[in-house]
């Protein structure tokens, strides 16, 4: 258990280094000031400069320098936008939020579908029920998914008008960002109609959670099935079935543990999709996330807000995929294997 | 009177372009309190046999009887339910590989409570009914020799070594109070010790409580000692079956006696540093069986009419399929 958990954090910590490394080395690689791409600072005068070069430990070794950037990482001083001035961190700060919100319903809901319509279709496999499943799924599995957005803003906001264009809630509502979630927000806010504010929210987040969340159900009705049906294959369902254990039974002590375990690493390689799709949905919906965020910066040759927001778009993928393996490394009793000499 | 009866049961696989036969035609009857062993080459079919028996064959294979029955009642005409029901209470298999056929994901004592069926539970309320059933669990574990069951019955398949395993699956099988015992090769990968602690139960079984056996193995030397009647097969079909002794004193068929002849513990007479009598030949692949006799190739006493199936013939309760019997001296 400790050995677990001690080499997993042994791999995020050295992960997050070499990202610290990469996105310290932007800051060499993209064009123009060192100084101005790591600060996000412009220098008036050389005066100036100079402070703010002894103040980074420009003038040292590199590795001086990474080092003194890392404190700084981890201190929370990011640097500032090129555009804005603001600091990185409250930038992000409150982007990041919208997109993990995003992404975390979207995979809520592809879990609440998704698993459960998976072990129907696999238990009922090969049957014209799990074929219609199945192709179903492939189906939205193969939408692009910008596509998809914009045939949903085409559909529901355009044609039918019972959504919102884009953004998180109508101005209307001044809503104080304290925990960077919406609905959180509104249920934290003192002097607004929360129920109308939460039923706003939820008619803007609509659309694009839906458009995410259609390409991740479909992934995970295709692994939950493909995991059920290798499940009922082995030979201790058989020995199960030849106990007379009822179909029930076998369902709910055999099949449906065994079938899960496979699926969460599988899960942890979808969030990185999901993540990518939320970003890309954002752009389209003007959703005030991460990924329409790093657009901007992108449009607006914004150095150090790139440099940050990619380090801070991997340390969060990273993160859950390590917390999903994990987790699934310490529920599954099996891969604690170790050889053992056999007779 | 006969508990379990199969009469010409057949078993085809599809193999793209041909159909193969893996079981051609095989007759076993195991009678109540008897102990049936059944005997024959790894890949002869035994297996296949205890599948079928169970109902847990995968659904590519296609099984014709003319009879598979148990207590009179066809096991083929049965509804799922009731199925199930003469799998839950009357037999109980012992399958082959044990470490597969445990659940990886759930703890030895909890597949083993599962097995206990309700009936067998005492107590009105659910905690007296765990306790119950954890002490039945306790019960059967002691049963088959397993000493430590605070370890074991919380322990998961892959931390304990195969034999503990396999002795979990007999105690699966037998904690349900079985009438028919399916062993397929229960004493597989144990140490001879365990090996004939177990035997020895399954005899004390058979005594006591009249419980039957059906026991699947190519151990003959375990086999001889400890049951009444035998079948033997090869490569699918069923070549001799009948009384332990009377086989054993005087085999009919060509490939019993070599069966009986590879097995040195079975002479006493057997010269130091002699070759053992052994069948030309391997066993035919699946896809390559021969027709008639499948035993036709590798056969001393072959002759033009084995390439007709040889129709079950009987003296007495001993019964064999072959044109040309060891008792009949004419070749």
């Amino acid at each position: 258990m400790i050995n677990v958990l001690t080499r997993y954090l042994t791999l995020f910590v050295l992960t997050l280094l070499v990202l610290a490394a990469l996105s310290f080395s932007l800051a060499y690689l993209f064009p123009g000031d060192v100084l101005t791409n790591l600060t996000g600072l412009t220098p008036q005068n050389d005066m100036q400069r100079e402070a703010l070069a002894r103040q980074y430990k420009l003038d040292q070794p590199y590795v001086v320098q990474f080092y003194h950037y890392l404190g700084q990482l981890l201190s929370g001083n990011w640097g500032h936008s090129f555009i804005s001035g603001l600091p990185l961190r409250e930038e992000i700060g409150i982007a990041m939020p919208a997109t993990i919100e995003l992404a975390t319903y979207a995979m809520l809901i592809a879990l609440i579908v998704g698993v459960p319509v998976g072990y129907y279709a696999g238990m009922r496999s090969y049957t014209p029920i799990d074929h219609t499943i199945n192709s179903v799924s492939l189906f939205s599995y193969s939408f692009p998914v910008f596509w998809l957005a914009l045939l949903f803003i085409l559909v529901f906001s355009l044609e039918l008008g019972i959504a919102p264009l884009s953004g998180r809630v109508s101005l209307l509502f001044d809503i104080p960002d304290a925990t960077g979630f919406i609905l959180l927000d509104i249920l934290l806010a003192e002097d607004i109609d929360k129920g109308l504010a939460l039923s706003d929210a939820l008619h803007h987040m609509a659309l694009p959670t839906l458009a995410i969340a259609i390409i991740t159900t479909a992934a995970m009705i295709r692994m939950t099935r493909r995991s059920v049906i290798d499940v009922l294959g082995r030979p201790y369902i058989t020995a199960a079935r030849s106990r007379g254990l009822s179909r029930w039974q076998i369902f709910s002590r055999h099949i449906v543990r065994n079938a899960l375990l496979p699926i969460l690493p599988l899960m942890a390689i979808q969030i990185t999709t999901l993540i990518t799709n939320a970003m890309i949905v954002e752009t389209l919906f003007s959703w005030p996330g991460i990924g329409n965020w790093l657009i901007q910066a992108i449009y607006q040759r914004d150095y150090p807000a790139l440099r940050v927001g990619m380090l801070a778009v991997s340390t969060l993928v990273i993160t859950l995929t390590i917390l999903v393996d994990l987790f699934n490394r310490l529920i599954d009793p099996s891969r604690e294997k170790y050889e053992r000499a056999t007779v | 009177m006969a508990l379990l009866d199969i009469k010409n049961l057949t078993l085809e696989i599809d193999t793209g372009q041909t159909r193969v036969k893996a079981l051609d035609k095989v007759n076993l009857t195991v009678s109540s309190g008897e102990i049936r062993a059944l005997v024959g080459e790894s890949g002869s079919g035994k297996s296949l046999i205890v599948s079928a028996i169970s109902g847990a064959l995968p659904p590519q294979w296609r099984m014709t009887a003319d009879r598979l029955s148990w207590r009179g009642e066809s096991l083929l005409s049965m509804s799922t339910e009731q199925r199930r029901q003469v799998m839950r209470r009357d037999i109980a298999v012992v399958f082959q590989n044990p470490v597969s056929a445990l659940d990886p994901s759930a703890t030895l004592g909890q597949q083993l409570e599962e097995s206990i069926p309700d009936e067998l539970v005492r107590g009105n309320w659910f905690w007296q009914r765990g306790q119950n059933r954890r002490k039945i669990a306790i019960g059967a574990v002691h049963k088959v020799g397993i000493k430590h069951h605070r370890h074991y019955l919380s322990a998961y398949p892959h931390q304990v070594p195969t034999d503990i395993c396999q002795k979990f699956m007999i105690a699966m099988a037998l904690v349900s109070q079985p009438k028919l015992l399916i062993a397929d090769d229960p004493t597989r990968g144990m140490e001879t010790t365990t090996k004939t602690q177990v035997l020895k139960l399954f005899t004390r079984l058979n005594q006591t409580k009249s419980l039957s056996i059906l026991f699947v193995s190519h151990d003959l030397l375990a086999i001889a000692s400890m049951s009444h009647t035998m079948t033997v097969l090869y490569a699918g079909q069923t070549v001799e079956s009948g009384k332990m002794k009377h086989i054993r004193k005087r085999p009919l068929h060509p490939y019993t006696k070599a069966l009986l002849d590879s097995a040195p513990s079975f002479r006493n007479n057997l010269p130091p540093k002699s070759t053992l009598p052994t069948l030309e030949g391997t066993i035919p692949p699946l896809q390559h069986m021969p027709i008639g006799c499948r035993l036709g190739p590798r056969c001393p006493r072959a002759q033009r009419d084995c390439v007709v199936t040889p129709v079950q013939r009987r003296i007495h309760d001993h019964t064999y399929n072959c044109h040309f019997p060891l008792h009949m001296e004419k070749l």
